[in-house]
């Protein structure tokens, strides 16, 4: 259960340097130091504690619902890169306290690298594939932050942003991959899934899983094309980019592949694809490596180079390649976490970074010259150095690959180029550094840095050649184990040694330094050559294609979403049109078992006039009034049809809305402009026409097949039932009053309510009245028409007995309380209008509100009676009585329920109505006034 | 049917928001007064959540044919009522400094909740389009609440007038399905579909007009025309509550739909729902790689986000219900949480709200908590692990990778890698040292005030459900299985 206190103690440590800061700068570096030294040491006795063949696993359920498990396991693997993340990222902390300036908070530094610290070794030890994948996203993050910790700086910050989308949108990948991984062999635990090769292998989401997984690692390790983020992010300060891409992230990706090689490797897809990305990047990166002058710049493309070698030995899989692969490893972390550590030393002494300003240092810095010249020696991998044994041995693996057959000659040569290059690179950087004349003076004049600055370099120097002089000494223990936890099988046998005797490795060792050198001598033409070409810097590679994909989508934004609404219902209606005009295209699918109706003459008469009015309404609409005579044309042609279908009492209702609508209408028409100005250009006409005919079209098409089928609803039922049960032929008005009467109940009360908000909302609203047109025409001389005066009054008494008569008969004939309550409001409007508001209002002395609630209550209270005789609310009865002289008459309840529909309709109507009227008398037009 | 009391307690929550609405209304017009309105309004919603309680002894259990209570709904009925109580205290907040009548805000707010929580207990169309209408029409209102402002007033009448087009489509789809099924409840037009023959091509045409209802409602590609408009016009406690209710309400609805009507199974559709979610995710995200206005970046990220939860949709497996719960939650704890920030720093009303990027430059030195929030926020968007926007990105991958929609998969994963691109912007521009241009700040004492304790709560909330959500995973597979 220790074994997770290894990333715990270095997340603790995430805290301790805010806490440490007070004492002072060196004591927050030691307070900082202590928990990573202690994480250290906490390995190593786990490491010498235990027997070597056994994993050394723990797990806590987490997530048990997502296979999530907090394990961790501590194996070879884990141990060797644990040792050169805790290792490495001691020695940074220490050159860190020197490095950074007055101005940085160190705090934040430390705080950052100490959370970065954590994820990685997270990545190392998580026996859970998610787990891992968590603490990979988690160095994305984190890397970001140290990235861009000066974030003043615009590269920095571009840069870190780089970094972090590039291995960010690997990192989705990798996910992808590893939840494929985890369908396939049904967990996330990491031992399950190393034993799991063959399944794996088998199946047909393996190429899947393969592409994915390997995306997210080679875009970690920077592996061409996805290495462009690399030389971006040297904008960070140098501990930063000499623990990141030395020892740490960009090892993750290599990590990666490493760690799940039992589970993946040993095809021909994973060799072919592994090995050819790694050559490639190997030489791509040497090239840039040599034609760089950033100092930071050179080491961060040969750390590109390198990476690829590395991955070039994994994709050959075999366990003498994963040797060599983990050795160089080792290697690599040791020569160029010193280098990029002597970099810094450079660019904070002299001033600069760039080798064309730099030269002549030996003279200034010995001992740094010395120990950079012995990394780079190391470095360019020659002999008796570790990089030399490592890169031996890469050649061995190079020249001894058969995986693929005839090409099989383009892996030597294409690792001897860039073994050639490296020699190359590795001479410029001693050369123009230390040792060429200098052409310039550097902005300050160097010496040496102080000795716990340069102490880091030291050692590392050193352990390099110990370990070229004495490779055996790494092998035994911690190289042994890393590979048994990689190589499935028997443990392959091998020894290290810088001398194999005269061999295939070793002559093209030789002919690749001479190249070399040759090379250097002629990198003036090199240079030159260089130049004919255009300067790709990935940033702006990067950045353009950023910015080009954001101007597409703002040209996208413009196009589509400009604001205008018009745009968007055009576009709403024009794809939902698209998306039915298949299914409503094809009329013989859509059509029916009934046959189709005849047509006659009357039917065609009232489509052409219905249509007419409909085209006429939207062709006119600038102009209001004739708009809307057009617009009850359509009305009145709707209440016909359904007086010719059989439907009168429909009609009836539908003719008597439509007056009361249109009434309305003028009303609050008159208020507003008689024209309106043209907007629409003749293009968009076109193509509203065009949508409304689509539209049309489609409605059209579905009207068809529901005319054409023979609907079993419930009108059938409300028919047979409409005498039985509600005591009525008429089957509207029994619906409204009986069947659906506690809909028709909750309709009035909003009639009611919604007249009376309107009276309220007109409530001492006035509002200008012209008495001309826009011309300066006098509406009319006559505000109140004689003829009109005479025929309303003549009308009025007449309009309420038919309207009493239409109440009375509407439960058996076409009729009911709603069709005579509008009838009734019509006559009293035509009243209003024909004789002026104050006049009506004097002989109408009272108010319309009480009605409408009376209406209501009325309503109301038939229901409730029924409760009296113990039905539920709202049961109507009905009777027949005889009556002398009037014969046989039937009263039912729901008379009285239709009573309180008409004074409902008769109290809205008029509040809505009459207030509408009333406000134009307030105020005459005084303009018109002498 | 009769009711008994059983039924009540089942519609105990509807109704004491209900009583809450009339309350509200009373007192307005009784006498104004801001913090007694809203005060009101809190105790109205927060006495719902606690009757879910209630209501969880009786479940499931249908109430009248329209509404099925059971604990699908009562979650996704407390995930609006918490919606709903955010919404109102950013409300507080902001309208504090409003120079027109404030208190009518409450009302309003409280009929979309009504609206909402009627939306996702119904299977019945009926009570499908009246709870989506009592949701949207007072949502107009909100959204042009400070309609003095042009942007405002713009936003609610667009939203009107394209969401009276959505709802004209909604009704034609479920005529056209009545007059195939004969009946307007989900399940019959389930048992129709999988009986199978009749009119198939009516069936279709009638969901798809749904389905392009409640994609407009979703604002997705290619019926989200409206989104950042609304989103940036809409005063910020009125965009929380758009982006949030409004979103778990049609989409807890969608799926309820969607399982008792196996409409995926019809070929056409299952592509089309198909298209529709990976140009969402496309789409969003690419709109929002340019925009300089947090709102609109949001708007166009909420298009994207939706078009991650449509692959649940596709997928509508066993697994789907289960993400589906989990998205909305993180998802609705992120933006309420993000949106919270915008409306404190907005707050209170000073004529527009704060929402071009720029003014966001530095906030960390100013407000280190708020921008600390903030930073969390984008990270749970971009679906960071530890931060609860993972978890439901992970399950919705995996909903993907099970059903194998390598498409959709696909499409998760490019969308998520672009939109790291502009929530990182938003997120470097905290840090970023101010500029001296003018500067807007929430008010020193945010942190005291509920609007403001509900952000850090919403914010620790995103980060203990990204650490261990384990207990959120348990409670939506039981009120799933419930």
């Amino acid at each position: 259960m220790t074994l997770p206190w290894i990333p715990l103690l270095t997340f603790l440590g995430v805290f301790v340097p805010a806490l440490a800061i007070r004492g002072g700068r060196t004591v927050c570096a030691l307070a900082t130091a202590t928990a990573p030294a202690v994480a250290l040491g906490l390995v190593l006795f786990f490491y010498l504690g235990h027997d070597g063949d056994e994993v050394m696993r723990t797990s806590l359920q987490w997530l048990p619902a997502m296979g999530l498990e907090l394990a961790f396991r501590l194996d070879g693997l884990s141990l060797l890169f644990l040792l050169l993340i805790l290792g490495i990222g001691l020695l940074i902390i220490l050159y860190t306290r020197y490095y950074l300036s007055e101005q940085d908070s160190m705090s934040r530094f430390y705080a950052f690298l100490m959370l970065f610290m954590t994820a990685m070794v997270g990545i190392v030890t998580s026996d859970n594939l998610l787990l891992l994948w968590g603490f990979w996203e988690l160095t994305s993050i984190s890397s970001f932050l140290l990235i861009s910790f000066w974030s003043h700086e615009t590269t920095a910050r571009k840069g870190a942003r780089m970094a972090m989308t590039v291995t960010g949108a690997g990192g989705l990948a990798l996910l992808a991959g590893i939840m494929l991984i985890g369908k396939v062999v049904g967990t996330y635990d990491m031992g399950t899934v190393l034993e799991s090769h063959d399944l794996i292998t088998a199946s047909p989401l393996y190429p899947a899983i393969i592409v994915l997984v390997l995306l997210g690692a080679f875009t970690k390790s920077a592996q061409f094309p996805f290495h462009f983020w690399l030389p971006h992010a040297m904008a960070a300060p140098t501990p930063v980019s000499a623990y990141l891409h030395s020892a740490t992230m960009v090892k993750a990706g290599i990590f990666l592949m490493l760690r799940l090689h039992p589970a993946l490797s040993g095809t021909e897809l994973w060799t072919v694809i592994v090995t050819l990305t790694g050559l490639v990047t190997m030489v791509y990166g040497a090239w840039f490596a040599f034609l760089k002058t950033d100092l930071k710049g050179i080491l961060a493309f040969s750390t590109i180079s390198h990476l690829g070698l590395i991955t070039s030995l994994l994709g050959l899989g075999n366990s003498q390649a994963m040797i060599a692969a983990l050795f160089h490893i080792i290697n690599h972390a040791l020569f160029k976490a010193s280098l990029f550590m002597a970099a810094g030393i450079i660019d904070h002494e002299a001033g600069t970074r760039d080798v064309r300003k730099l030269g002549g240092l030996y003279r200034l810095m010995p001992i740094t010259t010395v120990l950079t010249c012995i990394a780079t020696v190391s470095m360019a991998g020659l002999p008796p150095l570790n990089g030399f044994i490592s890169k031996e041995m890469f050649f061995t693996e190079a020249l001894a690959s058969q995986q693929f057959g005839g090409l099989a000659w383009i892996v030597p040569l294409l690792a001897g180029l860039g073994g050639l290059l490296s020699v190359a690179y590795s001479l410029r950087l001693a050369y123009a550094t230390f040792f060429r004349r200098p052409r310039q003076e550097p902005p300050k004049t160097p010496h040496e840095p102080p000795w716990p600055m340069r102490f880091p370099v030291e050692l590392l120097v050193a352990l390099c050649i110990i370990v070229g002089l004495v490779p055996t000494l790494p092998q035994s223990p911690i190289l042994e184990d890393a590979v048994r936890a990689t190589v499935s099988g028997e443990m392959p046998e091998f020894h290290l040694a810088l001398w194999h005797g005269i061999n295939p490795a070793l002559l093209l060792s030789m002919a690749v330094i001479a190249g070399g050198i040759v090379l250097h001598l002629l990198h003036r033409h090199m240079m030159r050559f260089n130049r004919q070409f255009k300067p790709q810097d990935a940033r702006y590679i990067f950045e353009g294609f950023v910015q080009r994909l954001v101007a597409l989508c703002q040209r996208l934004i413009d196009r589509l979403e400009n604001g205008s609404l018009q745009r968007y219902m055009f576009l709403l209606m024009a794809v939902s049109v698209l998306a039915m005009a298949l299914g409503l295209a094809d009329l013989d699918m859509l059509a029916g078992s009934l046959g189709q109706q005849a047509l006659d003459p009357i039917v065609i008469l009232g489509a052409a006039l219905l249509i007419m009015g409909g085209v006429l309404t939207a062709a006119l609409h600038r102009y209001r009034l004739i708009s809307l005579l057009m617009l009850s044309v359509v009305g009145l042609v709707v209440a016909l049809t359904f007086a010719r279908f059989s439907a009168p009492d429909l009609a009836l209702t539908q003719l008597s809305v439509e007056v009361v609508t249109m009434i309305l209408l003028m009303l609050a028409l008159f208020f507003l402009p008689q024209k309106t100005p043209k907007e629409s250009s003749g293009a968009r006409v076109v193509r509203d026409v065009l949508i409304a005919t689509g539209f049309g079209g489609a409605v059209a098409s579905l009207n068809f097949a529901v005319l054409t089928r023979d609907l079993n609803s419930i009108s059938n039922f409300f028919i047979d039932q409409s005498v039985p049960g509600g005591g009525g032929h008429n089957v509207v008005n029994v619906i409204l009053v009986d069947f659906r009467g506690f809909d028709t109940l909750g309709e009035i009360t909003v009639l009611a309510i919604a007249g009376l908000a309107i009276f309220k909302l007109l409530n001492r609203l006035r509002l200008f009245m012209p008495a001309t047109d826009m011309e300066g025409r006098l509406w009319s001389n006559d505000r109140h028409p004689t003829l009109l005066m005479v025929v309303s009054q003549t009308l009025l008494p007449l309009a309420l007995l038919v309207s009493f008569f239409i109440f009375l008969r509407g439960h058996n004939q076409p009729g009911g309380g709603f069709i005579a309550g509008l009838i009734t409001a019509v006559a009293l409007i035509l009243l209003y209008m024909s004789r002026g508001v104050e006049w009506a209002q004097q002989r109408l002395d009272f108010q319309f509100q009480p009605i409408a609630i009376a209406g209501v209550a009325l309503s109301t209270f038939t229901g409730l009676c029924s409760w009296l005789f113990g039905y539920p609310f709202l049961t109507s009865t009905f009777d027949h009585f005889h009556l002398p002289l009037i014969g046989d008459i039937e009263l039912a309840s729901a008379l009285i329920f239709d009573g309180g529909i008409y004074l409902a309709v008769v109290g809205a109507t008029l509040m809505i109505l009459a207030n509408l009227g009333k406000l134009t008398t307030a105020h005459r037009p005084n303009k018109d006034m002498p | 049917m009769n009711l008994t009391l059983s039924h009540l307690i089942a519609l105990l929550p509807l109704l004491i928001v209900c009583v809450t609405v009339i309350v509200v209304m009373l007192g307005i017009a009784w006498r104004r007064h801001h913090v007694v309105t809203a005060s009101l309004t809190t105790i109205g919603l927060n006495a719902a959540l606690v009757s879910l309680l209630a209501v969880l002894t009786v479940t499931p259990i249908r109430v009248s044919p329209l509404l099925l209570v059971d604990n699908y709904a009562v979650l996704y009925m407390a995930l609006i009522l918490i919606a709903g109580l955010a919404s109102t205290t950013l409300a507080h907040a902001y309208l504090e400094g409003f120079d027109d009548q404030k208190e009518e805000f409450y009302m309003l707010l409280g009929c979309s909740v009504l609206g909402g929580l009627t939306m996702v207990a119904s299977d019945h169309m009926l009570s499908l389009f009246f709870g989506l209408e009592l949701l949207s029409v007072p949502l107009y209102g909100m959204a042009a609440y400070a309609y003095r402002t042009r942007l405002s007033l713009e936003s609610g009448i667009k939203y009107m007038v394209l969401s009276a087009a959505a709802s004209a489509f909604l009704l034609f789809g479920m005529a056209l399905l009545y007059a195939e099924s004969g009946s307007l409840a989900f399940a019959d037009l389930g048992a129709r579909l999988t009986e199978g023959g009749g009119h198939a091509s009516w069936l279709l045409m009638g969901i798809g007009m749904m389905v392009i209802a409640m994609a407009f409602k979703l604002s997705l590609v290619p019926f989200h025309l409206w989104t950042a408009d609304v989103y940036e016009g809409a005063p910020a406690p009125v965009t929380a509550f758009l982006a949030t209710v409004s979103k778990i309400a049609v989409f807890a609805l969608l799926m309820r739909l969607f399982m008792s009507a196996p409409v995926t199974d019809i070929a056409s559709l299952h592509t089309i729902v198909a298209i529709i979610a990976f140009l969402s995710m496309m789409v969003g995200n690419l709109m929002a790689l340019r925009q300089d206005n947090i709102k609109r970046l949001m708007g166009y990220s909420s298009i994207g986000h939706l078009g991650y939860l449509l692959t649940v949709v596709v997928a509508s497996d066993d697994l789907a219900l289960l993400t589906t719960g989990i998205y909305l939650i993180t998802y609705v704890a992120t933006t309420l949480a993000t949106f919270g920030v915008i409306a404190l720093v907005s707050s209170p009303w000073q004529g527009s709200d704060v929402a071009s990027l720029k003014f966001y430059r530095g906030l960390f030195w100013r407000r280190p908590y708020l921008a600390a929030v903030m930073t969390v926020m984008m990270l749970s968007l971009a679906g960071i692990p530890m931060t609860a926007g993972f978890i439901g990105k992970f399950y919705v991958l995996a909903t993907g990778v099970e059903a194998q929609l390598w498409w959709l998969v696909a499409g998760v994963i490019i969308g998520s890698a672009l939109s790291l691109y502009y929530y990182l912007r938003v997120m470097v521009m905290l840090y970023l040292h101010p500029t001296e241009e003018e500067q807007y700040d929430a008010s020193s004492d945010w942190g005291q005030r509920a609007g403001g304790i509900m952000v850090i709560l919403l914010a620790l909330a995103v980060l203990v459900l990204g650490i261990y959500p384990q207990p959120m995973i348990m409670l939506v597979s039981s009120a799933i299985l419930g």
